[in-house]
């Protein structure tokens, strides 16, 4: 057994810059695996844009579509639901889409009906709750849940209520206004999610 | 930042004063012989591998497809699309190889230095369970990329039960849930080898550990240190030439781990096939019950075991023996601490005729493994000629084999029991060499 | 200590090498001699595959967009010289013969090739490539060296011309065994341009069945210095605390 003296100093210095080297190799080895859970090619190329014909729905309907597996609102918004529209400001969270809400749509949809057309709105169906997807409640007449209905979404999970233009009314859970994807029409009659509109980034 | 994890370490034991004695017992106050050699490595490096395994596996779950239609794609799918799944499969795949690498050295270590004889049986015997379970936990996992040779694989080692008289069709169908490998069959193996197996094997190392930790390491010289002198700077009731598990044996593992780890990363990042040894060819070909591979045999860590059962013929109109022969090529392994009495553990003091017969053991054994791998279909006809009859070469000389295999252990036997050994002196203390 | 093991390690390593290059491809094969860092050899390899052979083989673990990443395309370039079909850029390579019909025209279906090297090696499609005769015998005009009866009719025959086999001679009784290829008429290109042709082919087709070996190969090395220098570290530490044991 040896009596030299312990050289503490070159000893701790070696377990702290070993310690170190390894921490940063366990570091380093972990980046695949936390990596691996990103959206892999396959979901990247699902989740590639889609291209919607808009002319078989008639006023006052909407269609669903998957983009990136979230279900997209189609709606072709009749003249008496857009007559509405300016009414319900005075209810909601943020009507003019500025202050909370100010990046839940692209730049090109943030106007008074969230939309590149007037009629049509291009709507992720997603509550900005927890994620539920809300209810279309076409109708305007007295609902359960609210008496002054005029039409809108009514989220099933925690009763959180929007206009026909995604916008979150107040006194509900939801925080923000509904989000609207990136789109442009391809045509007239033509839909397609996922790309701006060509000058639009 | 010290402070911080001593007052985290008194509120932990404040409440759990139990926890910091057990870590001493295992760690910090588990006296160690000092002259472990190199052979001593491949224990933690098994743990370490069998962590990996785990991590690994439990990422490759995530993206993996357990049915007879997807599994396939499903693979490749985790080595394409799945960002660095590529990594996570090399990984796993290498480390069920090197796992067996390390086992195997780790067991001859035990049994070149006596480490199952008294008092260490208990950790002999699960150390053999552990063995025993890894191979049903590798051949399960070799079946679930549903390439033609998992699927062949599957098929023939499932067909060993086949051999069994009277019940062995019946049986090989319920292990099959179905009359060839099938969904079924997938379905269960999944099942097995990422929940069942693991579980019962990180129970069986946890009390491999406690059994060593009973009754202390073995080494070397095959001296128990805790029957030699008392005192050492640490403490002066524990044996003189013991030292602390950790740092010392914490520290050294480390040099290995780093080794270890650069020839695994060698391996996963430039060779992941290995030229076939490690991933074979014919995997690449989905599972296809209607073509059978060219060269149809296990993966290299099953080939000498695999070849017992080609060498024994069948007898009698069963061909049960081969597959007896291929179990009790295993059970006799686990029986050794009691067919090997000699009371000299290390092979350093042990007779000429035990390190002949340990020599011509493992002969015997890689020359196995050559035939399951059929190596010798290459090897036979450029030493001896090109016009020789493989087959029957490879039968006799296979045959020689299996009677030194099973040779070695009568030979122990007769050995030790009837005292024919002559050992050398056996040092009062451990020897060191550095 | 650890200096007497050196030579048992050496020899074990070399053991371990050697045999792995002696089982890793049949011995008769010629070396392909191809390279995966060639990246224009893989583009020229990609645009072979999809003029000659997208027609009855598809690729279908193979994406377009992974192609024009890895070899350095625009999608442009992929779309409009490689997607035949009308698929998308995230979508995969997918012949646009229907199975039923192949079937018909060929007796079996051209397997789909996206793991074709790793299966058979590099080394056994260049071969293969390189191995085409006309036989009258065959249904289909043509034969194969290296797997005889083959139900593919040579679509590189304009290329590389056409070969007919040199007959050993047999031993009485014997079906008469071909010996070697000779070429009757060539093609377009001259045998050295046929042979880096097909090398191409044989590179994209490796590039195909793994392309992640682009990527392990530029990581490996880094990691492999990592682990050794932390290796040497871990020694220095372990000699600095056994100083308290010897």
């Amino acid at each position: 057994m040896a009596n030299e003296v312990v050289d503490q100093g070159r000893r701790r210095f070696l377990t702290t810059t070993t310690a170190v080297v390894g921490g940063v190799g366990v570091v380093a080895a972990a980046v695949p695996f936390i990596k691996s859970w990103e959206p892999s090619a396959r979901a990247k190329a699902a989740g590639a844009p889609v291209t919607q014909s808009l002319k078989k729905i008639e006023p006052g309907q909407q269609l669903i579509v998957a983009w990136r597996s979230l279900p997209v609102f189609i709606v072709n918004r009749s003249p008496a639901q857009l007559a509405a529209l300016p009414k319900q400001d005075p209810r909601l969270v943020d009507p003019k889409s500025d202050g909370a809400s100010a990046q839940q749509q692209p730049k090109y949809a943030q106007n008074d009906t969230r939309s590149i057309k007037p009629e049509w709105l291009v709507m992720i169906g997603i509550c900005t709750h927890l994620g539920c997807v809300p209810d279309y409640v076409a109708e305007m007449k007295p609902e359960p849940f609210d008496p002054n209905w005029q039409g809108g979404y009514y989220c099933p999970c925690h009763h959180s209520r929007y206009d026909m233009a995604g916008r979150v009314y107040q006194g509900v859970p939801a925080p923000k206004n509904m989000e609207i994807p990136p789109y442009h029409f391809v045509d007239d009659t033509t839909v397609q999610i996922g790309v701006d509109p060509q000058g639009a980034a | 930042m010290a402070n911080v994890f001593s007052t985290i370490g008194d509120w932990v034991t404040e409440r759990a004063p139990g926890l910091m004695p057990v870590y001493r017992k295992h760690m910090t106050e588990y006296y160690a012989p000092k002259n472990f050699n190199l052979w001593y490595y491949f224990g933690s490096l098994a743990l370490l591998v069998l962590v990996n395994q785990i991590v690994t596996g439990i990422f490759l779950t995530m993206n993996y497809d357990p049915s007879a239609t997807g599994a396939f794609d499903s693979v490749q799918y985790i080595m394409r699309d799945v960002e660095w799944g590529w990594l996570i499969r090399y990984m796993h795949s290498t480390g069920a190889s090197l796992f067996f690498v390390v086992v195997y050295l780790h067991m001859f270590r035990g049994v070149m230095y006596g480490s199952y004889k008294q008092p260490r049986e208990l950790v002999w015997l699960l150390g053999m369970l552990i063995f025993l379970v890894l191979m049903a936990e590798a051949f399960m996992g070799y079946v679930l990329p549903w390439g033609n040779m998992s699927f062949w694989g599957a098929k023939v080692i499932v067909s060993l039960f086949g051999t069994i008289p009277v019940i062995g069709k019946d049986l090989v169908e319920w292990i099959m849930g179905d009359f060839l490998p099938a969904d079924a069959t997938l379905n269960r193996f999944f099942a097995l080898h990422v929940i069942a197996l693991p579980l019962v094997l990180l129970l069986l190392v946890v009390l491999h550990l406690a059994a060593l930790h009973e009754v202390g390491s073995n080494n070397p010289d095959g001296v128990d240190v805790k029957h030699g002198p008392k005192g050492n700077r640490w403490d002066a009731l524990k044996p003189a030439d013991g030292i602390p598990f950790h740092p010392y044996y914490t520290v050294k593992d480390l040099v290995g781990v780093g080794l270890f780890l650069a020839i695994a990363a060698f391996i996963i990042f430039f060779q992941p096939t290995l030229g076939g040894w490690f991933l074979e060819h014919d995997n690449s070909i989905a599972a296809n019950n209607l073509v059978t591979p060219a060269q149809i045999k296990p993966v290299w860590y099953f080939t000498p075991f695999y070849a017992i059962v080609r060498m024994i013929p069948s007898a009698l109109g069963t061909a049960v023996w081969g597959v007896l022969g291929m179990f009790g090529s295993i059970a006799l392994l686990f029986a050794l601490p009691w067919i090997d009495v000699g009371k000299v553990k290390s092979i350093r003091y042990r007779g000429t005729g035990y390190k002949a017969a340990l020599t011509l053991f493992v002969l015997a054994f890689l020359g196995l493994a050559m035939i399951g791998t059929d190596m010798t279909d290459e090897l036979f006809p450029k030493l001896f000629g090109q016009d020789i009859d493989i087959t029957a070469w490879d039968n006799n000389f296979g045959r020689v084999l299996v009677l030194i295999y099973f040779g070695f252990f009568v030979f122990l036997w007769l050995y030790t029991h009837l005292g024919w050994e002559k050992t050398k002196p056996v040092p009062e203390r451990v020897t060191t060499h550095d | 200590m650890i200096k007497r093991y050196i030579p048992s390690f050496a020899l074990a390593l070399g053991l371990l090498l050697g045999t792995t290059a002696a089982m890793a491809e049949g011995p008769e094969l010629a070396s392909a001699g191809n390279n995966l860092r060639d990246t224009a050899s893989l583009q020229r390899g990609a645009h072979l595959f999809f003029n000659y052979c997208v027609g009855c083989h598809s690729l279908k673990y193979m994406r377009y967009q992974r192609i024009a990443d890895d070899l350095g395309l625009t999608e442009d370039d992929v779309m409009n010289n490689f997607n035949f079909t009308g698929g998308k850029i995230g979508d995969p390579v997918i012949s646009h013969m229907p199975p039923e019909d192949a079937q018909k025209f060929f007796g079996k279906a051209p397997p789909d090739l996206s793991l074709e090297v790793s299966a058979k090696g590099a080394d056994w499609v260049n071969a293969y490539l390189n191995s085409f005769y006309l036989d009258p015998k065959s249904q289909i005009g043509w034969n194969n060296l290296v797997l005889p009866n083959a139900a593919m009719p040579f679509p590189l025959w304009e290329l590389q011309g056409e070969q007919v086999p040199v007959m050993a001679a047999a031993k009485p009784g014997d079906d008469p065994q071909v010996a070697s290829l000779k070429l009757l008429h060539p093609g377009r290109l001259t045998p050295e341009q046929y042979q880096q042709t097909t090398r191409d082919l044989t590179n994209f087709l490796e590039y195909v069945s793994e392309p992640a070996a682009l990527q392990r190969r530029h990581y490996g090395i880094w990691v492999v210095l990592f682990l050794l220098a932390f290796t040497f570290l871990a020694y220095l530490l372990k000699k600095e605390y056994w100083k308290d044991v010897h």
